[in-house]
């Protein structure tokens, strides 16, 4: 009994340790974060004016290259690169696309997309949609968030890969 | 030897002092830009008198039909204070577009000529003429 005690209070302290490292950097591994800040500037400029610099984890290689070759018409609007900013910003995003992730989320992203698909919004995946089923389509729409895409709204830490559910606020 | 010099500086204050008068407190790559825009217009278009500030304001502020927001303008995004933040929409902030409260506006010609190019195609649905683009950016100066 006393034994077994111990065994179960060792388990306990380890896993407790073990929730501190998730709380620090190594919380890339936890479900709803995505390991590394976005770091090409590039991509910061040039995609983070509009909207949120979206961790390329998040999407696989085949869905980066049609977004990044269809600039012209990008969701209805022209966000259309000069050549050179074009390439060197899809080929950070194909370096760093879902794929070549360790994290959960991006293997639970791309387990939702199927082989021949190449989804162009993140928000479009089943993914996406299974993890924000209980936000009612209002929600979304109002002044204060606006769109699905605009992950900052109700989730502070999205540029730095945190989406965890525990940070969401919610704005009325 | 002097004439030739005289004449060449007449001529250089001549071609030069309306740009000058329109880009005052531009750096020198942006100077060089409107009147890059300046001398493209005066091809196109006769009798042209330099850029204007008010057809600049109206270009701004004219609302065009769109798919997703009803109607759209310049001051959608920029709101109709340019020395506020606005917002696109997706909802990111964007930096007051007004000179006097954001330094770094109108510093860089790549991102300017970035910007005419994408939003005159945003909210008009096609590239603004070298006319249009100067009085915009004659409009934005003045804020």
């Amino acid at each position: 009994m006393n034994h077994l005690k111990k065994i179960s209070l060792a388990v306990l302290f380890s896993g407790i340790i073990s929730s501190f490292a998730m709380a620090g950097e190594a919380r890339g591994a936890g479900a709803t974060a995505v390991p590394g800040q976005v770091s090409s500037k590039s991509y910061l400029k040039e995609c983070g004016a509009c909207h949120l610099a979206f961790q390329p984890q998040l999407l696989p290689k085949r869905s980066w290259e049609k977004i990044m070759s269809t600039l012209d018409k990008h969701f209805g609007d022209s966000a259309t690169l000069d050549e050179d900013t074009r390439s060197e910003i899809l080929a950070y995003l194909i370096t760093n696309s879902a794929e070549t992730s360790s994290s959960k989320v991006s293997k639970k992203m791309l387990a939702s997309i199927g082989k021949a698909q190449a989804p162009l919004r993140i928000t479009e995946t089943a993914y996406f949609k299974r993890k924000h089923r209980e936000v009612q389509a209002g929600v979304f729409k109002r002044k204060s968030i606006g769109s699905p895409a605009n992950c900052t709204a109700c989730h502070p830490m999205a540029e730095k890969g945190n989406y965890d559910e525990h940070k969401v606020k919610i704005p009325k | 030897m002097r004439i030739p010099s005289l004449f060449t500086s007449v001529c250089l204050f001549v071609t030069m002092a309306p740009g000058l008068g329109l880009a005052a407190g531009l750096n020198a790559e942006m100077t060089k830009y409107v009147q890059v825009l300046e001398a493209q217009t005066k091809k196109q278009e006769t009798g042209f008198k330099g850029f204007d500030a008010e057809r600049g304001r109206k270009i701004f502020f004219d609302a065009r039909p769109n798919d997703k927001t009803g109607t759209i303008s310049c001051a959608t995004c920029h709101t109709s204070d340019l020395k506020k933040s606005g917002k696109t929409l997706v909802g990111k902030v964007v930096e007051p577009l007004a000179p006097s409260v954001n330094k770094k506006r109108l510093t860089n010609v790549k991102d300017t000529e970035k910007w005419l190019t994408r939003n005159f195609k945003q909210v008009y649905g096609r590239e603004g003429t070298a006319r249009e683009k100067g009085d915009v950016l004659k409009f934005i100066i003045a804020q």
